[in-house]
């Protein structure tokens, strides 16, 4: 029965020396271990707080250590009451494991013999001629003619204990683009992605509210539904409502031709058309009931005080 | 492909996917638009039609109008009523002897109730007195 492993699971480690045996196949991804030929090494007491604090002051820190024509990769982190600083230049050892036989690709993390601090009380046989061991708490590589022939050697396994705190071997170092160019354009293109999803969602609750108040509509009159019914009850009610407006708005404008000097004598509406006679008292009111007549539309008729309008429905 | 591969190029591929996590919402936001400005016309057309024929239908085909119609029956003496029919949906009422006041009076109930006024015809019968007769359907 297969077991659950809720646990990362660790590359194999490899200890970074300058003579070191090539590699002759990689098949899995490993992480490394340099020795101190590949970085330089500072220990300070420092009043900060968090390592990114330390870190901005990394490169002063190594002003005098390192050649200034080269460009330095910096690591820190704290280490009891103190900070350990790393300077590397990730080319040179970038250079080195290829010409070992490692991919650059293949390499995972990045830790630095220093962080074996606490396995190399005694020191390990590094090969023919040095060895890796512990003096004054920094990790130092000593030629192997200085060491008294009497000492003990160590066997480290280092496969058998977890180092913390490695640095990720650059995937923006051997990328074409850099972390900080990916983060800073995959948050843009997130923020764009979300900003247009958001704009979408928008757009599409714009049409929510008339899409219900039609679902509605047609729940209560399922008929309504083909436009050809729709258009059908239009066509019957929609001259029904136009003419009796027109003929409603008719009586009320000859209504108003008429005063106390003028007197209705007949009003008629049929289906085509609606008529009146008015009769006067003078003419300069008829005059005035057909002038109110050509404003409103109506035809008028009538030479003496009779006046007769009309109006097609 | 395998898991080294995917590792080293890990940048370009968040890149690639952030990117196209963009470009697949701003294909989202533009077929939103599209959508709404197809159908946004289209509907509110639709709403527009059903509430103006519902608006018609009231208006038109009021179901209270029979009982309205009634009130032709009573707004005059009896009197001066010479004929009062209500068929169906229909109804022709006939006044004889209106004074100017009745005559305003039926005619603005006339023009205020939701029927089709088939035809009316108001004609002075002698000196202020009117005969008015009409026919409604609704």
């Amino acid at each position: 029965m297969p077991t659950l492993n809720l646990t990362a699971k660790s590359n194999n480690k490899l200890l970074i020396h300058k003579h070191m045996k090539p590699i002759i196949s990689l098949d899995n991804s490993i992480d490394i271990i340099l020795t101190p030929q590949f970085y330089t090494f500072i220990r300070e007491e420092l009043d900060v707080k968090f390592s990114y604090q330390a870190k901005q002051i990394a490169t002063s820190l190594f002003d005098d250590y390192l050649e200034n024509n080269h460009e330095y990769q910096y690591h820190v982190y704290k280490c009891d009451n103190f900070w350990c600083f790393f300077a590397y230049n990730i080319k040179v050892i970038e250079l080195f494991l290829e010409s070992v036989g490692i991919e650059k690709h293949r390499v995972s993390k990045i830790y630095f013999a220093q962080q074996l601090i606490d396995k190399l009380e005694n020191p390990i046989l590094l090969d023919d001629n040095s060895v890796l061991q512990s003096i004054d708490n920094v990790v130092t590589l000593v030629p192997l003619q200085i060491i008294d022939t009497n000492v003990e050697y160590n066997s480290l396994d280092i496969n058998s204990f977890k180092l913390k705190g490695g640095v990720t071997m650059g995937s923006s170092l051997n990328s074409y683009v850099s972390l900080k160019e990916t983060i800073l354009l995959s948050s843009i293109f997130c923020i764009l992605g979300g900003i247009s999803i958001f704009e979408g969602n928008r757009i599409k609750r714009s049409i929510a509210n008339d899409n219900a108040k039609l679902t509605e509509l047609l729940d209560e009159n399922p008929r309504y539904t083909s436009s050809l019914a729709r258009e059908s009850i239009l066509t019957k009610y929609a001259p029904i409502d136009k003419k009796e407006r027109a003929k409603r708005q008719a009586i009320k404008d000859i209504s108003k031709f008429l005063s106390n000097k003028s007197q209705l004598k007949t009003l008629s509406i049929d289906k085509n058309s609606i008529q009146a006679k008015i009769t006067t008292e003078n003419r300069s009111i008829s005059k005035q009931i057909k002038e109110h007549s050509r404003n409103k539309k109506f035809k008028f008729s009538g030479a003496s005080l009779d006046v007769k309008v009309e109006k097609k429905l | 492909m395998n898991i080294m591969t995917l590792q080293r190029y890990k940048n370009e591929i968040i890149l690639f996917l952030t990117a196209l996590f963009a470009i697949s919402a701003y294909y989202y936001k533009f077929s939103a638009n599209n959508y709404v400005d197809e159908n946004k016309a289209f509907i509110q057309k639709q709403i527009s039609e059903i509430v103006e024929i519902e608006s018609y239908k009231k208006q038109w085909k009021s179901k209270g109008i029979a009982n309205k119609v009634k009130l032709f029956k009573t707004i005059v003496p009896a009197s001066k009523i010479k004929l009062f029919s209500k068929k169906s949906s229909k109804v022709t009422v006939s006044y004889i002897n209106l004074t100017t006041n009745e005559l305003n009076k039926i005619t603005n109930k006339l023009l205020s109730m939701p029927v089709q006024i088939i035809k009316l015809q108001i004609k002075e019968s002698s000196k202020n007195k009117f005969t008015m007769e009409f026919t409604c359907k609704w």
